[in-house]
C-alpha cells in the first residue's frame, strides 16, 4: 500500500511517500493510527486532515485493499 | 476522463509562467459572445507580513481530478462552452499568476456564475498547497478542509 504525506504532513513525517505494508490496518483510520505510531507527531493533525483512496476523498471508515494509494492531506490551500 | 461532448478544454497543472492570452483566445469561439477570466497572482504579503515568494505543491493526479470534475460541472450546470484552468506549481515571485480560469458561453451572467464556482470550488477541494516565505522563515498558508468527511458510497453491488 502506498501512502503520500503532503504540505506540512510532509514536513512533519520528513518524506512524502511510504510504501507499507499494514496488514493490521484495514481502514484510513487505522493506517493513520499506524503511521502515528511510527511518527507521533502526526497525531497532532488527526482532526485537521481529510484522508484520499485512489485519488478520491474518503471517509476514516473506508475499507483498504491491497495495493490502495492513501494520502492524507492537510488543510488546501491552492489558487 | 472527457466528458461526452468534446468541449475542447484546457485542464493543466504547469511549472512555467502561465500566458493568460493564449487561455483566452482557447475559449474565445465564434457562438459564444462572453468570456469571463479569473487571474490569481502572488500578493507581496500575508497578514501584513512582507512576503517574498510562495511555493506551490500540488498531489497531482488527483488535483487533476478534481480539476476535471469541476469542469464538467461548468458544462453541465452552468452551460459553458469552453474552460481553460490552469494552476501553476513550484516557486513563484510576487505578481506571478498562481492560477487563471477562463470560461465562454452565449451570455455573460452564465460565464460570470461559472467562473466565480469555478475558483470557489477549486479553492475547496483541489489538493494543491502553497508555502509562503518571508524574511524570517516559512509557513504553510492556512487553507480550507475539503468537504470529505461525508461518508463515501459503499462498493458499487454488483451488478
Amino acid at each position: 500500500m502506498k501512502v503520500l504525506f503532503f504540505g506540512r504532513l510532509k514536513d512533519v513525517v520528513g518524506q512524502s511517500e511510504e510504501s507499507l505494508d499494514f496488514t493490521e490496518a484495514s481502514t484510513i483510520e487505522q493506517l493513520f493510527a499506524a503511521c502515528a505510531a511510527r511518527n507521533p507527531e502526526l497525531a497532532k493533525y488527526r482532526s485537521s486532515v481529510v484522508a484520499s483512496r485512489n485519488q478520491e476523498f474518503a471517509s476514516w471508515d473506508t475499507r483498504l485493499q491491497p495495493g490502495d494509494e492513501v494520502a492524507f492531506l492537510p488543510p488546501v490551500s491552492g489558487g | 476522463m472527457t466528458s461526452p461532448l468534446d468541449h475542447d478544454d484546457i485542464i493543466e497543472l504547469v511549472r512555467e509562467p502561465i500566458d493568460p492570452r493564449l487561455l483566452i483566445e482557447h475559449v474565445r469561439a465564434s457562438e459564444d459572445g462572453a468570456i469571463v477570466t479569473f487571474d490569481g497572482f502572488v500578493r507581496n504579503q500575508s497578514h501584513n507580513r512582507p512576503t517574498l515568494y510562495l511555493d506551490y505543491e500540488a498531489y497531482e493526479s488527483m488535483a487533476l481530478t478534481k480539476m476535471r470534475e469541476i469542469v464538467a460541472e461548468l458544462h453541465e450546470k452552468y452551460g459553458i462552452h469552453r474552460v481553460a484552468i490552469v494552476h501553476r506549481l513550484g516557486r513563484l515571485a510576487i505578481g506571478e499568476t498562481s492560477v487563471f480560469i477562463a470560461v465562454s458561453a452565449p451570455h455573460r451572467a452564465a460565464a460570470f456564475e461559472a467562473c466565480r464556482f469555478a475558483i470557489d470550488t477549486l479553492k475547496r477541494t483541489v489538493p494543491i498547497w502553497k508555502k509562503e516565505y518571508f524574511e524570517d522563515g516559512a509557513v504553510w498558508a492556512d487553507g480550507e478542509l475539503p468537504p470529505a468527511a461525508v461518508a463515501t458510497p459503499r462498493a458499487k453491488p454488483a451488478s
